[in-house]
């Protein structure tokens, strides 16, 4: 096991100096370099830039909108919540109500009338002298329509 | 949540730096500028309600999950065992190195600048970029992170998924090769 002195400690934290310190140095001198990059690269770097931006006015907008449902539907509550709005929910339901009702009317009348001629035509062979069962038979029916003629 | 302007200031700031990062581990220019575009616009869109302090942070670790994306796509699998194994030959020999001797020597060379000779400079920085280029790319990765983005060694293990004590090695070994080589160039005394 390697034992650490107070003088390993030293050198160490000595060499650790001197490496960041070559570090930095190395790195400043890439940076002056990397300043001299060429101007096709530069303005690809440009638009890239501009292109992220784009993007992130995008994300924020969508951020945006995606909380923006929940005012109005605050505003819808607001409004239900106010009576006058029960007025107007009456009133837009109040032809659609009459419509049905006058629907059902229209249907219930046409059926007593189909009701009334029915039993009429019933009334009307059951109180003739004929019995219904002769208008079955084809001789009978051959004869109806010769005296019609 | 960062304003445009602050997201604006952070990307002009990085844009360069993460273009070279990322040209010198695809060593293709067209292919880094994709992977700085897509991590920009990566950023921009997921991570536009943090705070601008959170920025530089967050870009590195899209930057480096995108790299690696690029490389998964590309499927040289053998480059990226290649690039990505640890700096091999033995070792180091970080006792028999004089790190402050090479220091000296290349502060002496590029930080007091000969004002007769601004070619002779530029060819050192390229030397020097090259020779960055040429590290294996986990340590030139915690070399980067460390001293040219800044970061600290936490917040660089973060970025590359491993531990600090890994970072710290990288670096050392990133430091220790980057000397040797500059000083095998003569960029030394």
């Amino acid at each position: 096991m390697t034992k650490y002195t107070k003088s390993t400690f030293s050198s160490m934290s000595h060499r650790d100096s001197l490496e960041a310190r070559f570090g930095v140095r190395v790195a400043s001198m890439l940076s002056e370099r990397a300043q001299s990059t060429a101007p096709d690269i530069s303005e690809r770097l440009r638009f890239a830039r501009e292109q992220a931006l784009v993007r992130a006015q995008a994300a924020r907008r969508q951020v945006q909108t995606a909380s923006a449902p929940v005012v109005v539907g605050r505003g819808r509550s607001a409004v239900l919540a106010n009576p006058l709005g029960w007025w107007f929910k009456l009133g837009s339901a109040a032809p659609l109500a009459l419509l049905v009702l006058g629907l059902a009317g229209i249907a219930h009348v046409h059926d007593k009338a189909q009701i009334a001629a029915v039993a009429e035509v019933d009334a009307a062979l059951l109180s003739d002298d004929l019995p219904p069962a002769a208008y079955t038979d084809p001789g009978f029916a051959e004869y109806l329509k010769t005296n019609r003629e | 949540m960062a304003t445009d302007k602050e997201l604006s200031d952070f990307l002009k700031s990085v844009e360069k730096r993460a273009f070279k990062r990322t040209a010198f581990a695809v060593r293709d220019d067209d292919s880094a500028l994709d992977i700085v575009q897509d991590s920009m616009i990566r950023l921009a869109e997921k991570y536009v309600d943090r705070p601008a302090a959170e920025l530089p942070l967050l870009f590195q670790r899209i930057l480096s999950n995108a790299t690696m994306d690029w490389f998964r796509r590309q499927k040289v699998r053998n480059a990226v065992v290649h690039n990505f194994s640890d700096f091999g030959g033995g070792g180091d020999d970080d006792g028999e190195f004089d790190i402050l001797e090479m220091l000296d020597g290349i502060e002496g060379n590029v930080g007091t600048e000969s004002a007769s000779d601004s070619v002779s400079r530029d060819q050192i920085l390229q030397l020097i970029e090259q020779q960055v280029g040429e590290l294996p790319a986990r340590q030139r990765e915690a070399f980067l992170l460390r001293y040219w983005e800044e970061l600290d060694v936490a917040e660089t293990a973060s970025v590359m998924g491993c531990s600090e004590g890994s970072v710290k090695t990288h670096c050392s070994r990133a430091v220790h090769a980057l000397a040797k080589a500059l000083k095998a160039k003569g960029l030394a005394p």
